[in-house]
């Protein structure tokens, strides 16, 4: 796996605040491959999120603080780049789709303005007119996208019409271009009737309109990854379903990568390739989504796919899992999960973590599992 | 549909621009008949306005193109002695409001009407310069300490530092401090000026500080660093753009309070001499005739209102000009209330 855009290797996160030290991402690695869609998926507050806003350094530090690990995208490490050059990565290098579209839109700016500016970073940086250099990533391959007129307007090169004196300072990208460009992105995540969509504020919107622009937003960023924090969990049951099947339908027209987090197992299925399910901070299972669904090879993750509802038939009451997450700042030691798992001995209460190991039999495979007894786990109920 | 980019694009930025500033015309104009207040607000601004400027500008014009000195304020002096019916008890006279003195006079026979018009430049001019000067000091001082206030980092030391001058400040009352100052400087109305624009900005920088820390974690300003934007377009775009609006409204309240504050310099003796025709001077200097001439007091105490009250009307204003959801609210106010109903049943949760 020499081609991955994204790398991620023992990853540690901590929060710290008054009560004391949250450990909320410990030791995560994973890997990327170009077009993939890797799901994210687990409870509230195991960690999902502080991943999510890690990768393009968003979280706001302190109190979050990077404790380890490194951040590799496109063989650019992002945790040993200056700060100033961040700016740099985001956007163009990592697109992002917020959980809370209601918020995400500047309150005091027309849509047309903030589609604009994303679409003029883009531009700026393709054409070199950033003051600070740029940074070489890949854009994402709109050569495989379905819609040549998408592809047109997205990919034509704009000559600045109006440079005046200094290079940086009067660089401007021609404003017709922007507005197409902006209109082409408002039709590609299906807004009928864009013209007038650009004219409103956000809070005229409703919040799968919202989210739809956000979608547009990071789009026009042409990321060479795009994050989706929760993309529809503010969302109502038929706007989330709407804005899903956007979102699946534009994997197939452009073909980039997406790390898609979830709490939501059926969306996990429905989106992505590979899945990685997160318990407590840490990576617990990786791999393949049918492989995993099929035959889950973590006590927790066999648990949780246990308790997702199935619309078909009604088996009464859904199985639970006894007991809680553990508090972040008091993590018991070994295995996170020992507390709960009906397969804990003695060796899993003892020591760090078990790795994320591939099954005996298959020393090669991609379906990995941080358990000591992972074949047992296919007999649980 | 398909062909609304061809259509604009053949348009042109010019006429877009144009439309643009077209329909801003018209909102503006919607805001103003949805909220009449505002409307009176506006319309007294611009008159105070426009007085103050004939009244510096019309004399030194006049004396070029007539060769003397023609000025706006109906100065009509007294001529001869006072009918005895006016006399008051320690001697002075004054004439009451009548048709040659609107406001009538003052216990030395000038015309209040006058005076107070003449007093007009003076004290617009301290408003705005205060808390022109306080607004761009204190609020630039805030929005620094407010955006770059990560401990431990050389923004983090920055803020630490303005806010701790801040709170030294904050801990005198600007008003004693004022005093202190305006008396080390000597008497004067430019060292009186100084001593409020040296006390005025502390509070801007408290007010700024605290505005920009609630923004700055918005959703909408994380989306806008994860776009790409820049460390110094998300302080002027994002963050700015969305703590502009208390800050609008509590300057316009502010002009009044530097107003009276001044006056109240002046009143102890360290602001601009007694004779010199200054709202708050007056009210304090006619402060003895209350009771037998209170058209004096109540004429110079009635412009200082008036300015306060129409600076405050266009504040309130400018706010639901500058929140966009506020403004929607207005759009429909204005509406004919069936209509109004349709159109919020048709907008979008």
């Amino acid at each position: 796996m020499t081609d991955s855009i994204l790398r991620i290797q023992n990853l540690t996160i901590d929060y710290v605040v008054g009560a004391g030290t949250f450990h909320a991402v410990r030791n995560v690695s994973l890997d990327m491959s170009p077009g993939r869609v890797l799901g994210i998926v687990g409870e509230t507050g195991c960690g999902k999120s502080t991943l999510a806003h890690a990768i393009p350094r968003l979280l706001s530090e302190p109190p979050a603080k990077i404790v380890s690990g490194s951040i590799v995208l496109q063989g650019i490490d992002l945790l040993q780049i200056p700060k100033w050059k961040l700016p740099m990565v985001r956007g163009t290098g990592i697109g992002m789709i917020f959980q809370e579209p209601i918020n995400s839109l500047n309150p005091s700016y027309r849509i047309y303005d903030q589609l604009a500016e994303a679409v003029r970073i883009r531009r700026l940086r393709e054409l070199g007119l950033t003051r600070r250099g740029s940074i070489d990533l890949e854009p994402f391959d709109y050569a495989r996208s379905k819609t040549p007129k998408t592809l047109d307007v997205l990919t034509h090169a704009v000559v600045p019409t109006t440079r005046l004196g200094g290079k940086w300072r009067r660089a401007r990208v021609d404003d017709e271009e922007i507005r197409a460009a902006v209109l082409e992105y408002l039709k590609l995540v299906r807004i009928n009737d864009p013209e007038t969509i650009l004219q409103l504020y956000p809070h005229e919107l409703s919040g799968g309109m919202r989210q739809r622009v956000m979608i547009a937003m990071a789009l026009s960023g042409k990321p060479t990854l795009l994050i989706a924090d929760e993309p529809t969990s503010a969302l109502d049951i038929t706007i989330q379903a709407q804005v899903l099947t956007l979102m699946k339908e534009l994997m197939n027209e452009v073909k980039t990568s997406i790390l898609f987090i979830s709490h939501d197992l059926g969306v996990i299925a429905e989106m992505a390739d590979e899945i990685g399910v997160m318990y407590a901070g840490s990576l617990v299972e990786t791999g393949p989504v049918a492989e995993v669904f099929e035959s889950p090879r973590h006590p927790y993750t066999k648990a949780l796919l246990r308790s997702a509802p199935n619309k078909y038939k009604d088996e009464g009451p859904l199985p639970s899992l006894p007991g809680s997450v553990p508090n972040l700042s008091q993590l018991p030691p070994g295995c996170p999960f020992h507390p709960r798992c009906i397969l804990a001995r003695e060796v899993c209460r003892e020591g760090s973590s078990p790795p994320l190991a591939p099954p005996k039999e298959a020393p090669e495979s991609t379906h990995r599992a941080a358990c000591y007894f992972s074949e047992e786990v296919a007999t649980l109920p | 549909m398909g062909d609304g980019t061809a259509v604009v694009r053949d348009e042109g930025a010019w006429t877009r621009r144009r439309r643009f500033l077209t329909a801003a015309a018209k909102g503006f104009l919607r805001v103003m008949r949805a909220n009449p207040l505002t409307f009176i607000g506006f319309i007294m601004v611009v008159i105070i306005a426009v007085l103050a400027l004939l009244i510096l500008v019309v004399p030194p014009i006049s004396q070029v193109l007539l060769g003397h000195a023609v000025s706006i304020l109906p100065y009509d002096p007294v001529i001869g002695d006072c009918p005895p019916a006016l006399y008051n008890a320690a001697g002075n006279c004054a004439y009451p409001p009548s048709g040659t003195h609107v406001l009538g006079t003052d216990n030395l026979n000038r015309d209040m009407f006058s005076r107070v018009l003449a007093a007009l430049p003076l004290d617009l001019f301290i408003g705005f310069t205060v808390t022109g000067f306080a607004l761009l000091v204190g609020g630039g001082l805030g929005l620094v300490a407010g955006f770059w206030d990560t401990p431990r980092t050389l923004g983090g030391f920055v803020s630490a530092v303005i806010m701790r001058v801040t709170d030294i400040f904050l801990a005198f009352p600007s008003l004693v401090l004022a005093l202190a100052i305006a008396a080390s400087l000597g008497r004067g109305t430019g060292p009186s000026i100084l001593a409020i624009l040296f006390t005025w900005w502390p509070y801007y920088v408290r007010l700024v500080r605290g505005e920009v820390l609630a923004v700055k974690h918005q959703p909408y300003v994380v989306a806008a660093r994860a776009a790409g934007v820049s460390n110094l377009r998300i302080l002027f775009r994002h963050v700015l753009r969305n703590v502009i609006e208390p800050v609008v409204v509590y300057y316009t309240l502010d002009v009044g309070t530097v107003i009276v504050t001044f006056s109240t310099i002046s009143f102890i003796g360290i602001g601009v001499p007694l004779n010199v025709p200054e709202w708050g001077n007056m009210v304090l200097g006619y402060e003895t005739y209350l009771l037998s001439y209170p058209w004096t007091i109540l004429s110079a105490g009635a412009a200082i209102f008036v300015t306060v009250l129409a600076l405050s009307l266009l504040g309130d204003g400018l706010r639901d000009v500058l929140d966009p959801r506020s403004r929607r609210v207005l759009a429909q106010a204005a509406l004919p209330s069936t209509l109004a109903g349709v159109s919020a049943a048709k907008a979008p949760g």
